[in-house]
């Protein structure tokens, strides 16, 4: 699979797809983050890996995660990140949000496409 | 995803709390990267890459950890420390271009700023934070009122029995404490002193919660029956009087005859009671009898309990208060109120709205001035627009362009600020200086503080918003187009601008017209004052109190003993007109007593001043008759029974009788010390009214008897004299001496400086810094009349060029501009006049009685004053418009 073909993530959903992630998973560092995003959209999606800690200060100053230094599998100090209350509320709104819209943008693209 | 307003708040708070450790963040962030591209470097060398190529390939995955960096950054922080530099830089280098424009406005905030910032170290350190005591703001004392009587009956004294009542009684208090006068004559090698002091209870200091500087404080085991006697020193006496010699302490002091030890020096700040030195003294139950030879009564202070209010105090007291009312009916009114007063109404009462008053009109001069600033700024705006639609072209967003111009005002603000901190360091001595004394707590020290100058930051944030943002809105708001196409020279710029300067201008002359009759109001208000006459002749008179060691002069004859020959020796003294005793000093009368009057009879209560005096007062003072006549030497010598009263007396009492020969009991004079038996008195002359309570209140009726008749009361000496009155203290000191070395000379003055002192000192001060507000606020509108037109005109030289051209002469321009600029001042005088009468009641209650709010001259004369400084202001822009060549000013196009 080439770069080309690789799509650009939309922005925003880098930040739902994390809430995601942690809610899925539990406590996290920020590389197994990326390993999972990675994993489940089987390398569709290109991915700057740098942007989910962007994304994850954006999501900490919203209080939705919370982050604590811990340490790795292979004993390394690393900063876990986790959802809180809050985000897990944020999570479900969000996800019923993304939800009907894709639906509505996935009727309006198959209606293009039959006419 | 959806970030509504609330993440939005969030976010900001976040980003308000980055500005503070930015760098420990960043740090652990660069660890974080590091450790991530570790992970991934360790899983493509898993891969079989080999490590250089691993490395490679993780950065690459990671993506660029510099662009990171600065995203977070934006992110985590308002405003990026390397974006805010460029701008104070770029702001620093514009102001640097235009030098005038950035002097002008900063001398303008500074002066603003300045004055703020010292009236406001005066409020806080006289208002709001004038004791370094633990818990001040629970310290209150008692007041009890006369619901009869106005704000003249009242006491705040209390005898030992009320004393010990009130602080074994009460449920409210956590501590009472009490001091009493005593005036101490401390006896030295040369001859005696005198010094304030203050007899204290048990406990006063440990209720103040202040150790001794030096030394120790007194403990219970000083109060003790028997206790070696000793006393404590305030540190501005030490100082003063004694040079602040350490050697001073553990050493013994003969005060009032006893031997006592100084334990200790206070801190520079204790100021209680005022007292030169402490002397312990417990309360006793029973009567004693306290400085000359009058009752002794005692000031009580007291600590709330946490939690409880002065209303439930003052229910409380009153509960005792009744309770005492019933054993010592005399000691109280028929109907009577508690007050509960806090610590500081001690002092400060009256000059607490003077001081607010002064900082409201200081705010309006900042006002002012933050009116001005804007309207240059305004008018460097239009002259920028160019330059701000080119950046909008390249890119600059408008909340960039909004950024950029508020970084310049704060610029302004900041370098007024600064010249305001100075400006105000110096004001705040002068400020000092003319203070009134005796106005402020003797604990505060006025000085530019912590509380101060953060209160100083925060008006130069706040100013800079108020002149700034104005400008910074517009400025972005432009049209990209326009700008670059105008030549900059055709239109007065947008519509917009020219109607917000024009509004600013209004807004500042009405806000310098309401000052300006603020501070007129307060000089028609101060010369009434001076014109009041005080019935007597105060010029030329000497005054001291002679306070007389209470050992050797209890009765009658032992005082008489005294003055007899010392009146002959200060009568003898080169250039003295003639000498008084006296048991008052002017312009108060003397003890407030109840009276009977023979023939009268009536249900309520009569109560009369009395002052003690021997035959010369009337003459000394100048009090002129209205009937009868004054006291004969011999009838002063002899003690007898008559009485001199006021017109007031008369008009209250023996309205439309004859009060020659009438007698009247003066019942107070029972009860004293050294008592008068069966004290009715015949009244043999009646004098002209003299102010006996001060200016503000009306005069009470005054009864004047010979002092030889009791040995209990003040002691005054009043001397006239053909020279300078100061003159003649040394001269009096050796008469006095002379008579008895044991007395000292106790506050000499000069008569004239002591009642200016007490009674026009306050206002003067309220008129002065009015006075200098207003012409400062005056001096920044007609600058900011002048520089609007100034600038409208340069900008219309074109079209007065082509008016000119099409045949309009130079009075039609002239008459043009100057209307202009007059409708401005007017609009503004009319908005100033409506707001004066508005904010009228705010400064009735400094202003004499007799002088209105809305006093027709002072309304007039402010106005024109101010009308005329405008027209004036116009004159010169419209005098240059009226020069303009018409080739010259076409010739450009």
């Amino acid at each position: 699979m080439t770069d080309a073909k690789k799509s650009e993530v939309l922005q925003g959903t880098l930040d739902l797809m994390i809430l995601k992630t942690l809610h899925a998973l539990g406590p996290q560092h920020g590389f197994g983050i990326a390993r999972r995003i990675e994993q489940v959209s089987c390398d569709v999606l290109q991915l700057n890996e740098g942007t989910v800690y962007t994304s994850l200060l954006r999501l900490l100053q919203q209080k939705w995660i919370a982050a604590e230094w811990g340490t790795s599998d292979n004993n390394r100090k690393a900063k876990y990140y986790s959802i809180t209350a809050r985000g897990e509320k944020q999570l479900a709104v969000e996800t019923e949000n993304w939800e009907r819209i894709s639906g509505v943008v996935g009727r309006v693209l198959r209606l293009e496409e039959e006419s | 995803m959806e970030y509504s307003r609330i993440p939005r708040l969030r976010a900001l708070a976040a980003r308000v709390a980055g500005l503070f450790g930015p760098r420990k963040q960043d740090s652990e962030f660069d660890e974080e990267v590091q450790a991530h591209l570790q992970l991934l470097v360790d899983r493509f060398v898993a891969q079989g890459m080999s490590r250089e190529d691993a490395r490679a390939a993780a950065r690459r995955q990671f993506g660029n950890t510099t662009l990171l960096q600065e995203d977070r950054r934006e992110l985590r922080t308002l405003v990026s420390a390397e974006d805010l530099g460029r701008d104070v830089r770029y702001a620093l280098r514009s102001l640097g271009r235009s030098r005038a424009f950035a002097v002008v406005a900063i001398a303008t905030l500074g002066l603003g700023i300045g004055a703020s910032t010292a009236i406001f170290s005066v409020i806080d350190n006289v208002l709001l934070e004038p004791f370094p005591y633990k818990d001040p703001g629970r310290m209150v004392f008692l007041r009890i009122h006369d619901t009869a009587r106005g704000p003249e009956g009242e006491r705040q004294g209390y005898t030992s029995n009320e004393f010990l009542e009130f602080a074994g009684q009460n449920h409210v208090f956590e501590g009472v404490i009490a001091a009493s006068d005593d005036l101490v004559l401390y006896k030295h090698g040369e001859g005696v002193e005198l010094l304030y002091g203050a007899d204290v209870t048990p406990g006063t200091f440990e209720f103040f919660g202040m150790p001794a500087l030096y030394g120790r404080v007194m403990q219970p085991a000083d109060y003790q029956p028997g206790a070696p006697p000793v006393f404590v020193m305030r540190h501005k006496t030490w100082m003063e009087r004694f040079n602040g010699d350490r050697g001073m302490l553990n050493k013994t002091f003969v005060l009032n005859g006893t031997a006592r030890t100084l334990i200790g020096i206070m801190p520079p700040r204790f100021g209680w009671y005022e007292a030169d030195v402490l002397i312990p003294e417990m309360p006793v139950p029973g009567v004693s009898t306290g400085f000359a030879g009058l009752p002794a009564r005692w000031f009580l202070l007291g600590r709330l309990k946490p939690g409880v209010s002065k209303a439930q105090a003052a229910a409380d007291a009153t509960v005792i208060a009744n309770h005492l009312a019933k054993i010592n009916p005399q000691d109280y009114p028929a109907h009577f109120q508690v007050f509960v007063k806090a610590l500081g109404d001690t002092v400060i009462g009256r000059f607490e709205s003077t001081l607010y008053t002064i900082l409201a009109a200081v705010g309006l001069l900042l006002l002012i001035g933050c009116g001005n600033v804007a309207n240059l700024m305004l008018a460097r705006a239009t002259s920028r627009e160019k330059e701000f639609a080119l950046r909008a072209v390249l890119g600059a967003g408008r909340a960039r362009l909004v950024r950029l111009l508020l970084v310049e005002s704060l610029v302004l603000a900041i370098g007024g600020a600064a010249l305001g901190v100075l400006i105000a360091w110096g004001g705040l001595k002068s400020i000092v200086a003319a203070m009134p004394q005796n106005f402020i707590p003797a604990e505060s020290v006025i000085e530019l503080n912590a509380p101060v100058m953060a209160f100083t930051l925060v008006v130069a944030v706040l100013t800079a918003v108020i002149f700034g943002l104005a400008p910074a809105l517009q400025a972005a708001r432009r049209d990209l187009n326009d700008p670059l196409r105008d030549t900059g020279k055709g239109v007065v710029g947008g519509f917009q601008t020219v109607r917000m300067r024009d509004t600013v201008v209004v807004m500042e002359v009405a806000v310098s017209l309401t000052l300006l009759i603020g501070a007129g109001l307060l000089m028609r208000s101060f010369v009434a004052l001076r014109e009041v006459h005080l019935g007597l002749q105060a010029d030329h008179v000497f005054e001291t109190q002679l306070p007389l060691p209470e050992d050797r002069y209890k009765t009658a004859a032992q005082i008489r003993g005294f003055y007899e020959p010392l009146l002959a020796r200060v009568k003898a003294i080169p250039g003295v007109v003639d000498a008084t005793q006296s048991s008052a000093l002017p312009p108060y009368g003397g003890m407030d007593t109840k009276i009977e009057i023979s023939g009268k009879s009536h249900a309520d209560e009569w109560h009369t001043l009395l002052e003690q005096v021997s035959e010369g007062y009337f003459r000394v003072l100048r009090i002129p008759f209205k009937a009868g006549r004054a006291f004969s030497e011999s009838e002063i010598n002899d003690a007898r029974k008559v009485a001199v009263v006021n017109e007031t007396f008369v008009s209250t009492y023996l309205r439309g009788e004859n009060p020659i020969g009438r007698r009247v009991k003066l019942a107070g004079l029972e009860t004293l010390a050294d008592p008068v038996r069966e004290p009715w008195f015949e009244i043999v002359g009646v004098v002209a009214d003299v102010t006996n309570q001060g200016l503000q209140a009306p005069i009470e009726p005054e009864v004047w008897a010979p002092y030889t008749v009791t040995g209990s009361g003040a002691q005054v000496l009043l001397v006239r004299s053909q020279q300078t009155p100061m003159a003649l203290m040394n001269d009096v000191r050796q008469a006095v001496w002379a008579t008895d070395s044991g007395v000292a000379l106790a506050f000499p003055s000069a008569l004239e400086d002591h009642i200016s002192q007490l009674l026009y000192a306050g206002p003067r001060f309220a008129f002065l810094l009015m006075a200098i507000f207003g012409c400062l606020g005056l001096i920044l509108v007609t600058v900011g009349v002048y520089s609007v037109l100034a600038y409208a005109t340069t900008r219309k030289t074109h079209e007065i060029g082509i008016r000119m051209a099409l045949g309009a002469e130079r009075a039609d321009v002239l008459r043009w501009v100057i209307r202009a600029g007059l409708r401005l001042v007017t609009a503004g005088a009319a908005i100033g006049l409506f707001l004066s009468l508005l904010l009228g009641r705010t400064i009735e209650a400094e202003l004499w009685r007799g002088v209105k709010p809305y006093d027709p001259a002072t309304l007039a004369g402010t106005t024109l004053l101010l009308v005329a400084t405008g027209a004036l202001a116009c004159w010169i822009p419209a005098r240059r418009a009226a020069r303009v060549d018409p080739m010259a000013a076409l010739r450009y196009e």
